[in-house]
Formats: structure tokens, sequence, C-alpha cells
């Protein structure tokens, strides 16, 4: 039962972390898994997409999305943050990058700022998962395909039908029931003649009264 | 504890009686649908052997990952093995092929000359020819799921289905019942719902095959409704049927299908409406179903909306009508 | 109309308040009804503003929070373990302090004198959360150094006394165990120093003085900002070991930190539930001292 640490604040992320880090095997220990994770939070900032093996693309995520968000909380002229940026994105310019582009694109934003994707793996080749870790908003065309757009997929075109067919039924119930209030009317009174020009005047005035503001 | 045993017990017994009727019931109508398959069987063969001398064809591929032009058998190389060249994810994932860019072509229909290949799946751009394959196949996989469903009392007829209509809501199998007041509860209609799911889990392959007019007036002679549609069909297409199969149920369709059940994700059927009476104690029903292709995720309130048109009588052609394709083909 | 609703709102809820149920009690059920009054503000609903906490509630209370590592977490233990925590705080006053702070904490003791034992220490070390937070005092008598670990919660303690509330440089005082003893000596019979209201709490940056080697732990390898001549003992040998151990790279390492914290939203929720509570506890607490020193000089009149 230990503490919470409270000399640091940090956002909630919107991901899912993991208890534990991977260590991701490499010669220089702890500090070398962080320089192999800054060469790929710096080209994540600077592709916006990228494919690379599933366990290095999940840790990275991490720590991309924490950059981002210090980013958004402290703004630029945060010390701490300015050096946490330094040390993380290793091309200098992606550091404006960081706070000029990113910190505006994701300042509203309510769900993670990255996206990861299970990636086919070649075949034979490595064993080792693939994925493709992105930037939310990249610029290029997206990796998951909409099948709410292709009004020609089978389930549009069943709800478009449907959707017709209920207006058709809408309409026809109001033409039934029209005339069967006009039926009423001319049987019961013959005052609808006069009542009808009353209303051409109004809505005439009305257009009238629409197109002033207009002009 | 020993209440407990004897209770399962009871039902055990009580499952394998029932299993018994049930086979006693099937018996009788197994033994025409064994020998129409025995001739199924066959017939295939018959065709398999007549090949004789392979030649060779070039099927030019075109789509993902890459165009490639393929060497294949003539009249015995299908588009799946065509698919099985390229990768396991399109023999799973094609439901039709498109030859020469125009015309649907069944996964497991041997190709017979030089050719391009489409392999056709429910995603892509325009998949019309692709639905309307399915929708046919769902209509055709109803019958097999009536037939397994109803007992030998019902005296069940699969009368036809009408031409693939997506627009219209729902996919129909038209069958006579020796009812003349059957009103389906919702037991029911989810009973031959549940042997649709039970068929897509099977994931049972649909094999095509075309006959001449003899054979299958042979192999339909037990079927009064078939045999009287035969003749007329035959003609339209120079004395030739084209027959589908599935498990051990058989039925005429011009065609295409889907490769394989699998490809039936999501499915209800929904109503059964009489249309006439028919003869003394028989009668005709339209029963009406909808289904969406497996993969494809749809909320329960807009499919709740899809069920709830699907209830409302098709307006397809119906059964007891004149036999009126000609002339619709002559307009069309 | 609107005074209306909210009577009526209050006297049906009211009526149906969650009675907790508690399998032995430490208090008179008298005092637990008045208690549970203010928690039924809290179930007037929507029409009562969320209070906005304080954001020094972290610090001031950090056992709140609960702890970082996932596996241990669990929704329902936290919140009954705060609810438990509250009513305890309701029982006796636990007041704000840190490590560096000198206390007097004076709880039950069969083998004392008139049952009771009060020590006087400062505060090294703060640890754990939940129930289980617990600190340790140290101070030096009759030439002895003595550390009492004691428990925050524990039903023993009678009364928590903060005698001078202050900081250290570091987070944790260890070394004052190999420091002089004069730097961990500290009067039984210490006044309380009050600090202004609304001051912010001072940092002590006295620096100890160390007792030569050997030592209990290798201080010169963590970076301790409050002692003064560890250069004095130390060899080259222990500066290049020193050097090999330090880990700079740390401070980069986001994830480490967010794995070793509290996101701020979860802050945010734990302490709104427990904030109105705490405020009025707080607010009764000045009330009291108050009433105490205006009563004082009369006892001495």
């Amino acid at each position: 039962m230990n503490q919470a640490d409270v000399s640091k604040l940090m956002s909630q992320l919107r991901i899912a972390v993991r208890p534990t880090k991977r260590n991701l095997k490499n010669p220089d220990g702890p500090e070398g898994r962080l320089l192999k994770l800054r060469k790929t939070v710096t080209a994540l900032v600077k592709h916006e997409r990228i494919e690379l093996y599933y366990n290095r693309a999940d840790e990275a995520r991490g720590y991309a999305e924490l950059l981002i968000s210090n980013a958004i909380r402290h703004g630029d002229r945060h010390k701490a943050t300015m050096e946490l940026a330094d040390y993380w994105l290793l091309e200098k310019q992606l550091v404006h990058k960081l706070f000029k582009v990113l910190v505006p694109r994701y300042e509203n934003s309510n769900v993670s700022y990255t996206r990861m994707f299970k990636a086919p793996r070649d075949y034979p080749g490595m064993y080792y998962r693939k994925s493709v870790l992105e930037l939310r908003g990249n610029p290029y065309p997206v990796l998951t395909p909409d099948n709410s757009q292709n009004r020609n997929l089978l389930h549009n075109v069943l709800l478009d039908e449907a959707r017709k067919e209920f207006r058709r039924e809408k309409l026809a119930n109001l033409a039934n029931k029209l005339a069967a209030e006009t039926e009423n009317a001319t049987a019961s009174t013959t005052a609808t003649p006069a009542q009808a020009p009353v209303t051409e005047t109004q809505t005439e005035q009305s257009k009238q009264a629409e197109e002033a503001p207009k002009a | 504890m020993a209440a407990a045993t004897k209770l399962l017990k009871k039902s055990l017994v009580g499952i394998s009686q029932i299993q018994q009727y049930r086979n006693i019931a099937k018996s009788a109508i197994s033994a025409s649908n064994g020998h129409r398959n025995e001739l199924f069987n066959q017939e295939r063969r018959r065709q398999q052997d007549a090949v004789g001398r392979l030649e060779k064809i070039e099927v030019r591929y075109l789509g993902l990952p890459e165009d490639v032009t393929l060497v294949m058998n003539n009249n015995i190389s299908t588009p799946f093995n065509c698919a099985q060249h390229l990768s396991e994810g399109h023999c799973k994932r094609s439901a039709l092929a498109l030859i020469d860019g125009s015309v649907p072509w069944d996964m497991h229909r041997p190709l017979q000359e030089s050719c391009t290949l489409q392999l056709l799946n429910f995603n892509v751009s325009d998949p019309h020819l692709v639905n309307k394959a399915f929708w046919r196949t769902c209509s055709f996989m109803l019958g097999a799921a009536l037939q397994r469903v109803f007992k030998q009392e019902a005296n069940l007829q699969l009368h036809s289905f009408p031409g693939p209509n997506i627009k219209s809501g729902s996919f129909v199998h038209d069958i006579v019942l020796g009812v003349q007041n059957w009103e389906p509860t919702k037991a029911e209609m989810r009973a031959i719902s549940a042997e649709m799911v039970k068929l897509a889990a099977q994931d049972l392959c649909i094999e095509r095959l075309e006959v001449d007019l003899d054979l299958a007036t042979e192999m339909f002679k037990d079927l009064r409704y078939k045999s009287e549609q035969i003749p007329s069909i035959a003609q339209q297409h120079q004395n030739r049927v084209t027959l589908y199969r599935l498990g051990d149920h058989i039925d005429i369709s011009r065609g295409p299908m889907v490769a394989s059940t699998r490809f039936l994700g999501k499915c209800t059927v929904l109503a059964a409406h009489k249309l006439a009476n028919e003869g003394a104690s028989d009668a005709f029903y339209r029963v009406q179903g909808v289904a969406l292709p497996a993969g494809f995720a749809l909320n329960h309130f807009a499919y709740g909306l899809l069920e709830q048109r699907a209830q409302k009588l098709n307006p397809a052609r119906l059964p007891n009508e004149p036999f009126e394709e000609q002339r619709q083909m002559q307009l069309s | 109309m609107n005074i209306n609703v909210r009577i009526l709102t209050k006297s049906v809820a009211q009526q149906y308040a969650f009675k907790r149920i508690v399998t032995f009690s430490t208090k008179p059920t008298q005092q637990a009804a008045a208690a549970a009054v203010p928690q039924q503000q809290e179930v007037t609903g929507p029409t009562v503003r969320k209070p906005i906490v304080p954001a020094h509630y972290r610090f001031v209370y950090p056992e709140f929070l609960p702890d970082p590592k996932v596996e241990w977490r669990n929704a329902v233990r936290e919140k009954l373990e705060r609810l438990d925590m509250i009513d305890r705080r309701r029982q006796i006053e636990l007041p704000e302090f840190y490590v560096g702070s000198i206390l007097a904490v004076t709880s039950s003791d069969p083998h004392a004198a008139g049952k009771t034992s009060r020590f006087v220490g400062i505060c090294i070390h703060r640890e754990r959360c939940g129930l289980r937070a617990r600190f340790i005092l140290r101070n030096v008598i009759d030439h002895q150094g003595i550390e009492v670990v004691y428990e925050l919660y524990d039903p023993t303690i009678q009364k928590v006394e903060v005698l001078r509330l202050e900081k250290r440089l570091d987070d944790s005082l260890f070394y004052l165990r190999d420091a002089l003893p004069e730097f961990s000596t500290f009067d039984e019979n210490m006044e309380a120093e009050p600090l202004e209201e609304g001051a912010p709490v001072p940092i002590n940056d006295i620096k100890v003085v160390l007792r030569p080697r050997p030592w209990l732990e290798r201080w010169e390898r963590q970076n301790l900002l409050g002692v003064a001549n560890i250069e004095q003992y130390i060899k080259d040998k222990h500066r290049k070991s020193a050097e090999k151990v330090q880990k700079p790279w740390e401070k980069y390492d986001l994830m480490k930190q967010y794995r070793a914290t509290i996101p701020e939203e979860e802050q945010k929720e734990i302490f709104a539930e427990v904030h109105t509570e705490l405020h009025t506890l707080e607010l009764q607490r000045k009330r009291n001292k108050r009433k105490r020193t205006f009563v004082k000089p009369k006892h001495l009149a």
C-alpha cells in the first residue's frame, strides 16, 4: 500500500494503460528503452502515421499521449514541459509542431490523441505482431472502412427503402386526413372560400417579413 | 441429488424419444430426397468425367493485392480455386465472382474460357450483384430451413421463390402447407430463424449443377409443384435446368448464389402470410424474413425497423398466378 | 414554490436516507444520527452546486488518494475506506502535517501510568494510503534515539497535536538517524507554535550534520538536500558508485510518473466526494480553537 505521488499532477489518459511497462529488450537497460521510444515518438509526431511492431507502438503510444496532454496542460511557457518536449522530440522543428499544431488540434478533444490498429504481418517473416500508430486528425485517408457512407451496401439499401416507405405512408395519411377535412368543411359550412384569401394575405405578409431582414 | 438425476434421465429419455419419432417421420421424405441427391451426385460425376483432355485457360485476376494472370484448367477450375492461389483471406471473404466485368459467376462454378476475374465481397463499392445473390441465397436457405423444421404431418411442399428484390424489404419463399388456417406464433418463427442460423453456422458449401430437362423431371417427379414448373423453365434456357444444392436440399434456381451459407449473419424469419387456398385441404403461404451478411453490425433499433417492415406482405409475384416470367423478361 | 420543492425533497431524502450498517460501533447513536445529517445535503441532488475542491487538498490529505498500483485498486473498497476515514475524523482531530513537522501524539497504552502515553517527535516519514496510512515520529530521549510508528487511523490514538507545522527539503528524513542527536532532539514540553491563518506552510531549510561513517544507508546516493556535510565523509570510490546508480532519465519517463500518480480527473472525483465533510470538520476545528484561546486567560486569572 504505497502512497500516490502528489508532487506531480497529470491528466487522465483516454487509452488503456497496462499496469506494468514492457522492457523492450535492449542492452542499455531502462535508459536505452527510453532512447528507443524517443525515436518512435519523434517519428509519430513527424509522420502522423507509422507502422511498426505492436509492443513498441503500444509503449510509445502512452508517451506520445502524455507529451501532448502535458503540452496542452502547461503550454509553451512552462519550462519543465519544454524540457520534456526537447528530450522526446529529436528533431527540434517538431517542438514547434507540438505546441503550434498539435496543441490547437487536440485542445478541445475528449477522445485519445492517437489511434492504434492491428496490422497484418508478412508470412513467412518475423513473427512479431505489427500495428499502425497514428495521430488523430492526420491528413491521410482513413484506415477503417466506413460502412455508413456507401448507400449501396445491403443494410443501407434496406434502411433507405424503409425510410421511403415510412414517408410514403405518412404522406398518404396526411392526404387522407386533408381530404376528409375538406369533405367535412364543404358539407358543413360555405365559409371556407371566404377564409381562404385571408390566409393567403397572411402568408404574403409573412413572406415579406422574411425577406426584409435579408435585404 | 437422486431426484435431480431422475429428472435428468427422464428428460434424456424424452429427447431420445422425440428424436426417434423425428427419424421415423423424416425417413419417408429422405427416401425421395436421397434419390434426388444420388442423381445429383451421378450427374456431377458424369459432367466431371466428360471434361476429358485438360485444356489450359488464362484467367486475368483484377484487384488487390495486384493484378495477376493465372493459368487454370478449363471446365474444372473455379473462381474459388483462383482465390486459393491468392490468399486465405480471398477464399474466406469472396462471396461472388465477376467474369469479364459483367457476368456474375458462382464461386464454385467451373470456368469455361479465358476471362478476366474479379472477386466480390459485401463491402465493395458497388455491391449490387452480391446483394442480389445474397438475397437469393437467403430465399434458398429459407427453403432448406423450412424443409428441416416441419414434420411429415405438416405436408410441406416448397413451391418456389420469386426473384430477389431487396427493395421490397424481405426475402421470400412460397410454400404449400397441409393446413388452411395456420397462424404462426412467434416461437414458431423463432424456430425457423434458429434453423437458418444453424445452417449458417454449419458453413455449407452451395453447389451448382446444370442438368437437362429429362433428368430434372426424373429428380423432381415426387414434387408436384416443381415438376409443373420445370418444363417452362427449361423452355427458356435451351432445355437446361439449373439446380442448387445445400447439404441435402436441392432446389431449382437461376442463380447465382453466394459461395457458402457462412455469409449469412443476422437473420430473422418474421412472417408467414396465407395467400390462397389450394385444393381441399392445402393452402399457399408466403414465408418472409430479413437478413444481413455476416460482419455487418447494425444496432438493434435500426434492425428492429427492418424487421417491422419485413412483416408486411411482400408484393412479389404470387405463386398461384400464371407463370409470367417470360412476359417479364420481354418487358425488361 | 422552489423552496417548497426543496423542503419536500429534503424530507423525502431524510425518510429514505441511506443508513450504513456497521457491525460494531465506537460512537454513541445520537452522534451517529447527527453525523448523518450533513450527508443528506448531498443527496438533495442537482440543485446543489458541486463544491470547488481546493488544489492543496492532495498535499493535506494524501491518504485519501488510493494506491496507484492498478492490481490493488478496488473502487468499492476505496470508497468504504474513505467513509471510515471520515467517520474516524469526526471522532478525533487529525490535523494537517507534513514530513518535518513536530507532532505530539497521545495514545492509549495499557502499560503506562494513567493508561496514556504522549510522545513528541519530528515526523520523518509518511507512507501507505487509506485506513493504513501511517507516519514515523523520531525524538532523542535520554541520549537514546526513539522512533514510534503510528497509524493515523488507529483507534488507540487519542490526540494528535501539531506543535510546529513546517516542511523540510526532503520527502523523508531517515537521515536523521545518522545525524548528530541535537538535530532530532525536541523538548517534550514544547509549546505549540501556531501559524497565522492562511499563511503558507514554511519550509525549514536547515541542513543537518551527519555523524562519521558507518551509516545505516548510503546517503550519498540519494541526492539529499537537507544534509550539510556528506562530502566530508565520502571518498572517490563512493562518489563513483553513486554516479553509477543515478537515473537522470527518470524525470523524462512520463509513463513511470503516470503509473505512480492518480490522474487529476480521478483526484477531483475523490475529493469532490469527501470535500464537504472535510470542510465542515475544518471549520468546526477552527471554531473550537478560537473558543479555547478565549477561555485560557480566564483560567490564568
